[in-house]
This record gives structure tokens, sequence and C-alpha cells, in this order.
């Protein structure tokens, strides 16, 4: 297990290394818009070109990026081409607000799906139908349609929860959970929707089983042939599920933290993107590949730790 | 129902529940905070900080430079100069050179005193990425006595006064521009409780000379680049004001939001290649005109705008020096049979092809399709050329598009406008061709007397009409929505584009 955890750690560099390089490639160019887009329109050709030499912009694509690389490996991710700030401090205030709505909505993601999942397998009825609707509804209507009318109802119509904003959990552990309401509600919708569908098929499958009835016909309670046997052997399937939803999460969370003006790492993304400002691009890159190294690799981790079998290669 | 399964959905009840309780929290009474008036004014702005530079702080949405700096004069919505940390001033003949007294007793925020040695440090460093002050020459008779000289005249000297924020000679020899703010403004900058991208704070300076006119003890600004949450924001006053655009006022004033309308832009076609040189068509006047004969500025005030515009039949704000008074009328009347006409005069009845820019977010999405449909009348046939991305606006400014249409501002100082847009080093005049007519009349303006000037200005003005420069076609309405809980007597922008910070007043 050891050795297939190292091998998808190389794999993964391997993968950040590519990724890297291509984003590079993509956000290349003379430099010169950037240098007039931070010093405006009135600035002189010359200032423009002096302040695109000033920011090594002029430099071929190969020297850029191994200059960024070099210092990349270093901790040093360099500074914004706009606003000098460095992109270490950015993603230090940025992060915690991304990670917080992820974490979050994946920790109530997982608790409220498998209650759902299971409990829709085992017994049907209502469950089952409230997992459908919840999957069709999650399918159907876009996370930012879910957000606008959650703001409507619970920050316009009836002021529960703020519109907007972001508290830091150090300033107000209370507000923070406050400020987090809403957006991870509107993220759960999409989320429950997928995992809950899928918890419910792979805990059906699992009761279909020979060693499900060989369980009962040996009279052990449904309780512990459930919680010891089918939802391990239903885990693997669900954990994937899980993983593969925090990864999308990157992507629901840039609309939901524009809607809700959260100061998030996708807000930065897209922003940055927008400007040019390749520095800051690449920073959140670097977020989004080690988000998923770690998420991948817990994943294997936790399948690997729940069902035996997956650890023979 | 058995046992195991009452346990299942009991377990599955409290589940929700807890779920919904850690969501919830248990923190009695709504969420929302700040705004409201008080002791701290908070603004939402639609758009970041380019940075925390003191040499490239935009004039539009500008609070953050009006609280973190002074500048030497500064100027109210008509162009005319106040003191600030200048406290005289006197130009020469040809205003070509400022003399300054500067006020004493002022401290930077990084505890240092302000001197002629910090004016000179300031312009300096302005014109290293602004053209107005390059090459300025400077003559300190005194600590509080400092003469700018320019190469040229600058007949808008008292607006270029108004414009460069100054920081101390030590922050600009320093190497920490990019990161730290050291001003002498009525608010300083608060970095711990600030978060660059999203939300900056700024305090009450202690010790500023002309506090009355910042009443509030507070400043936050914070960024919303999605309308709708800016909007949502100040309904459920988080914040105090935020720029609305006609799609949007009407909810924030059902809401009870009070709203300052604004006349800050006229929307407009530049026709920049007067002579001709890339599309040989615009070099003819006929052609010119004829173009601004196919639009119905009326029907697009009402039908386009929803009647939150006029139509605008000359681009410079009314009552500004170069505005025509008795130009009531559409010097170019709807009338596409007589456009056509012009066009077939000229020999260009079967057109060509021009391509003009697009931007998201300019408000164009549906003035650019009625563009496009009424020039095709002509057999001009439109080419959308969207420009996104890092290079857009120097694409835009390259000539490389004769064309461009854009929502420009219309000053109260019209020579601003005139230097902006009709002369040949023009920002938007992007082609730069020369014109002996226009220098001419420029000349009248560098050297005449204030009547002269004037008279200059409004015959600039009859000339970019007659030679079609334009196609002007909507006054559009700014809005600025602002909570009951505060107010803004004043309207001091010289842009008219919003609100500055020492409109903002407490109740």
């Amino acid at each position: 297990m050891f050795r297939t955890l190292l091998l998808n750690l190389v794999r993964a560099v391997g993968v950040l290394l590519v990724v890297s390089f291509a984003t590079y490639c993509l956000m290349f160019s003379d430099g010169i818009g950037i240098a007039r887009a931070v010093l405006g329109p009135t600035a002189t050709d010359t200032q423009v070109a002096a302040r695109a030499a000033e920011l090594g912009l002029t430099r071929p694509l190969y020297e850029q990026y191994f200059s960024w690389l070099a210092g990349a490996v270093r901790g040093d991710l360099g500074s914004s081409f706009l606003t000098g700030q460095p992109v270490t401090d950015a993603m230090a205030n940025r992060a915690p607000v991304t990670l917080s709505l992820i974490i979050l909505t994946i920790i109530l993601t997982a608790v409220i799906s498998v209650i759902l999942g299971v409990t829709a397998a085992l017994y049907g009825g209502w469950v089952d139908k409230l997992v459908q609707f919840i999957a069709v509804l999650g399918a159907a209507v876009p996370g930012f349609i879910i957000a606008i009318a959650l703001i409507f109802a619970f920050a316009i119509s009836i002021p529960l929860y703020p519109a907007t904003g972001y508290i830091r959990i150090t300033d107000d552990p209370q507000g923070w959970l406050w400020s987090l309401t809403l957006p991870v509600t509107a993220l759960l919708i999409g989320t429950i929707a997928n995992a809950a569908s899928q918890f419910r098929g792979s805990v059906s499958d699992a009761l279909s089983q020979d060693y499900v009835r060989t369980l009962r016909s040996r009279g052990i309670s449904e309780r512990a042939i459930v919680f010891r046997h089918v939802l391990r052997n239903a885990a693997g399937p669900g954990l994937i599920v899980l993983s593969l939803t925090t990864l999308g999460l990157l992507g629901g969370a840039l609309f939901i933290e524009s809607v809700f003006a959260l100061p998030g790492v996708g807000q930065l993304a897209n922003l940055s993107a927008q400007a040019g400002d390749v520095p800051m691009v690449m920073g959140t890159v670097i977020f989004a590949m080690i988000l998923i190294l770690v998420v991948n690799f817990l994943a294997d981790l936790f399948v690997g730790i729940l069902n035996p079998k997956s650890r023979i290669k | 129902m058995n046992k195991t399964r009452r346990r299942a959905i009991s377990a599955l009840s409290i589940s929700l529940l807890a779920s919904a309780v850690a969501l919830t929290g248990c923190a009695p009474g709504g969420g929302t905070s700040g705004g409201g008036g008080g002791s701290t004014l908070t603004l939402g702005m639609t758009a970041d900080l380019p940075g925390l530079g003191v040499a490239i702080q935009p004039a539009y949405q500008g609070w953050f430079a009006d609280a973190a700096w002074d500048t030497l004069l500064i100027c109210d919505s008509s162009g005319k100069p106040s003191p600030q940390l200048a406290t005289e001033w006197e130009y020469n003949d040809d205003r070509s050179s400022a003399k300054l007294k500067l006020r004493e007793g002022v401290k930077f925020s990084d505890g240092t005193d302000f001197d002629a040695e910090d004016v000179k440090a300031a312009i300096t460093a302005a014109g290293e990425v602004n053209d107005r002050f390059a090459d300025v020459a400077f003559d300190i008779e005194d600590e509080n006595t400092i003469t700018l000289t320019w190469p040229q005249p600058i007949p808008t000297l008292d607006l270029v006064l108004c414009e460069p924020n100054i920081s101390s000679s030590e922050y600009y020899a320093g190497d920490a521009q990019d990161t730290t703010v050291v001003g002498s403004g009525p608010y300083i900058y608060d970095a711990g409780a600030s978060t660059q991208g999203s939300s900056y704070t700024l305090t009450r300076n202690p010790d500023y000379w002309d506090a009355e006119t910042y009443p509030f003890d507070k400043v936050v600004l914070k960024v919303f680049t999605d309308s709708t949450a800016g909007i949502n924001a100040i309904k459920t006053k988080q914040i105090d004001g935020i720029l609305a655009d006609a799609s949007t006022v009407d909810e924030a004033k059902s809401s009870g939001m009070e709203v300052v309308t604004l006349r800050g832009v006229t929307t407009r076609l530049l026709i920049t290649d007067h002579n001709g040189e890339k599309i040989p068509a615009l070099g003819d006047v006929r052609v010119r005109q004829a173009m601004n004969m196919v639009f119905d500025r009326d029907a697009i005030s009402e039908q386009l705008y929803r009647g939150f515009a006029d139509p605008a039949y000359q681009i410079f704000r009314v009552g500004s020096d170069a505005y025509l008074d008795d130009l009531t009328e559409d010097p170019y009347p709807y009338d596409v049979d007589a456009a056509k006409a012009l066009m077939a005069e000229a020999g260009y009845a079967d057109g060509f092809t021009l391509q003009i820019p697009f931007f998201e977010g300019q408000n164009h999405d549906l003035l650019f399709p009625y563009i496009t449909e009424q020039l095709a009348q002509l057999n001009i046939k439109v080419e959308q050329v969207n420009l996104t991305g890092p290079d857009a606006i120097t694409d835009l400014l390259s000539g490389e598009y004769p064309v461009p249409l854009w929502q420009l501002g219309n000053y109260g100082e019209s020579l601003q406008d005139i230097k902006d847009y009709v002369l040949t080093d023009g920002i938007w005049n992007v082609e730069h061709q020369p014109d002996a007519t226009v220098d001419a009349l420029w000349q009248k303006v560098l050297t005449g007397t204030d009547e002269e000037r004037v008279s200059a200005q409004k015959e600039i003005n009859q000339y970019i009409i007659d030679q079609a420069w334009f196609v002007p076609m909507a006054y559009p309405d700014g809005f600025y929505v602002y909570n009951p809980d505060i107010s803004i007597p004043t309207e001091s922008d010289f842009a008219a584009l919003h609100p500055l910070l020492r409109d903002f007043q407490t109740k």
C-alpha cells in the first residue's frame, strides 16, 4: 500500500509540473498589456515598456517559467504583477476561506449522504423518494440559482444571515459559522444529490451480495451486518465520489465566492486570470493541485483502511 | 414500524437537526453588520484597488486615495481648485509654471513632516508613470515654497495640481511602495484589519487639519466583483453605498435606499480615422456624417436605455465651457435615406467593413447589435471584436480599431475632454492624426484670455460636430445608491461618476 501511495505521489508531482507549465504557456504574453494595466492609460509607451522589462515580462517563456519554478521550489511564489502583494500572503489570506467552504461542505455532505443513502437503501419509502428528489433537484438547479434564492429568503426577506462577506474564525468563531451558512447550504444541495444517490446504490449493491445472505442465515443482527460489513464494502465507491465531489467544489466555490463576495481562492483565480496576473494565477493553480493531491491521497488511504482487498495490487 | 426502522428514522432526524443547528449556529438575531452610518462608513467598490502604491491609485472609485492621501489642491465638480496641501498658488502667464505655498504643520502617517522635498519626490514619482508629470522642473525656495515648471503650457493646470497624491520623500526613497501606505490624508490605512482584494480598513488620522469634513471615525471599503452581491449587501445594510446601474437601481430604491443620479459619461462612437489612413471611406466627411444620421438618438434613450438617458447631440457636458447651449436640435437628424444618398455621393454606396471592439461590462450588450444593424443599412459591415484579458485596453488604444465604441467621461472642465478625445495626442484619439484647425484653435486656448479660451473651446466643439468626428448617442444616467442613515449633501466629483469621500456625511 505504501508503494502505491508513493507511486501516486510521484505521479502527482509530474502532473503538477505539466499543469504548471501548461498554465504558464496559456498566460504568456509580451507583458505590455500587464504593464499598461499597472500604470494606467496616462503612461507613455516608453514607461510601459520599461515597467514590462522591470517585471521580467520581456524574457523568453522558458526563462520566465524556470525562474518561477526555481522560486516555487524554495517556497517563493513571487508577487502580484499588479498589486505587488506576495502570492504567499494572498494565498494565506484566501485559502482559509475556500478551505472553510470546502471542508464544511464535504463533512456535512458525507454525514447527510451516508445517512440518507443507507436509510434509502435499507428502507426505501419516503426517504428513498427524498434522496431521488434531492438528486433531481441538485442536478437540475445550478448552485448559483440556489445561492440567490437562499440570499433572498434568509438574508433579505428574513434577515437571519449575512448576504455577503466572510468573518475569520480567529476573529469570531460564531460569526465565521454564520457567514458560511448560506454559501455551504447552496453547495450542499448539489453535493448531497450526487453523493447520497451514490451511497444508496453502493449499499443496495452490497446488500444483494451472497455474503449478506450468508450472514443473515447465521442469525447475525441486521444492524451488525450493515455497520460491520455492508458499509465497509460500500465505502469504497462512496469515498471516491466524495473525493471527486471535493475536487468539483473547487469549481463550485468560484461561483459561490462571487455571489457571496467571499474573498477566497476561486475569486482570486478568476480576477487574476482576467488581469493576466501570472504569479497569482500560478499560486491558485498550486493551491488547487495540492488540494487534489491531498484529497486523492486521503481517499486512497481510507479506501485501503476500510477495504483490505483494495490494498492488493 | 419496527424497532430498527424507528431507530433509523430517529437517528436521521437527530442528525439532520444537529446539522441544521450547526449550520445556523446559536447566535441570536440576524447576520447583518457594519454599515448603517454611525462612526463607520462602509462603502462597496465594484472593482479592487490596483494595488497600494500611491502613484497608481485610480480616480474612479478612488475613496481609498481620498482617505489615505492629500493632494496639492482639491478640485470641485467644475474643476475649480481649493487649498489642500498647498494653501496659496499662482501661475505664470502661459500656465507652464505654478508657485505653491505649502501648508505647515502637516505630518505623514510615518511620522515625518511634510515639506517641499516631499512635493518634489511625489511629482517625480508620478512622472514615472504619468505623462502629465514627466520632465517637471523644481525650484525649492524654502521648505514651504516650491515652484513647478512644465516644459510646455498646461491650460488645465488646476486639474493637474488636483491630481497627484502626495507621500513622504522617505516613502519614495524606500522599496516598500507596493506594500505600505504613507499619507497625510484624513484616514490611516490599517493593514491588520484589511484583506487585500476584499476589504480595506482606514481609521481616523487624529492629526488631520480638516477633520470636520470627514465625520466618520472609520472607513471600510469592501470589494464586490459581482454586481448582485453588491446590491444584496446594500439592501441588507452591510454597506452604506455602492454604484448601481439601470437594471438594479429600482431594486435598491424599493429596499428603501436613497439614490444619487449622475451624468458623467457620453456614449459615443469615436471616428478617429479622420484622414482615412486605415479605412479610406472614413476620410470623407460625408461618410462620417452619414454614420451619424442612421441613429435615432431619442429612440436610443427611450428604448435601449429605458428612459434612463438623454439623447446626446454633442460630446461635452451640459454647462461646461465647450458645450453649445443653442444646439437644441440634432445636427444629424435620423434620416436613413439621406444618409444613403450621402454615402452614394461620396462614392461609398457599397459600404465597407468596420471592426469595432466589444468589452464585457460596458453596458453595450443592447447598443452593439443596434449599431451593427443601423450601420448595415449603409452597407457598413460591423465585425465585433471581443477584447478580453490584460491586453484589452492596450489593444483598444493601439489604433488597430479606428472606431471604438465607448462610454467616456464628460468633464466639468471641457479642456480635459479636448485633451483626451480631440487633440492629436489625446489618449482616446486612437489614430492620433493631426488636424490643422484643431491645432490652431488649441493655440488660442493656450495663449488667449479667459474669454478667448472659452470661445476657442466652443469653436472646437462646433468643428468636430461639423466634421462628424464622433457619433454621440446618449448621456446615460449613472446611479449611486446609499443607505438613508447617511447623507450625501454635495457632489464634488469632477468626473461626475460617484460621490467623493468628502461628500459622505452623517445625518
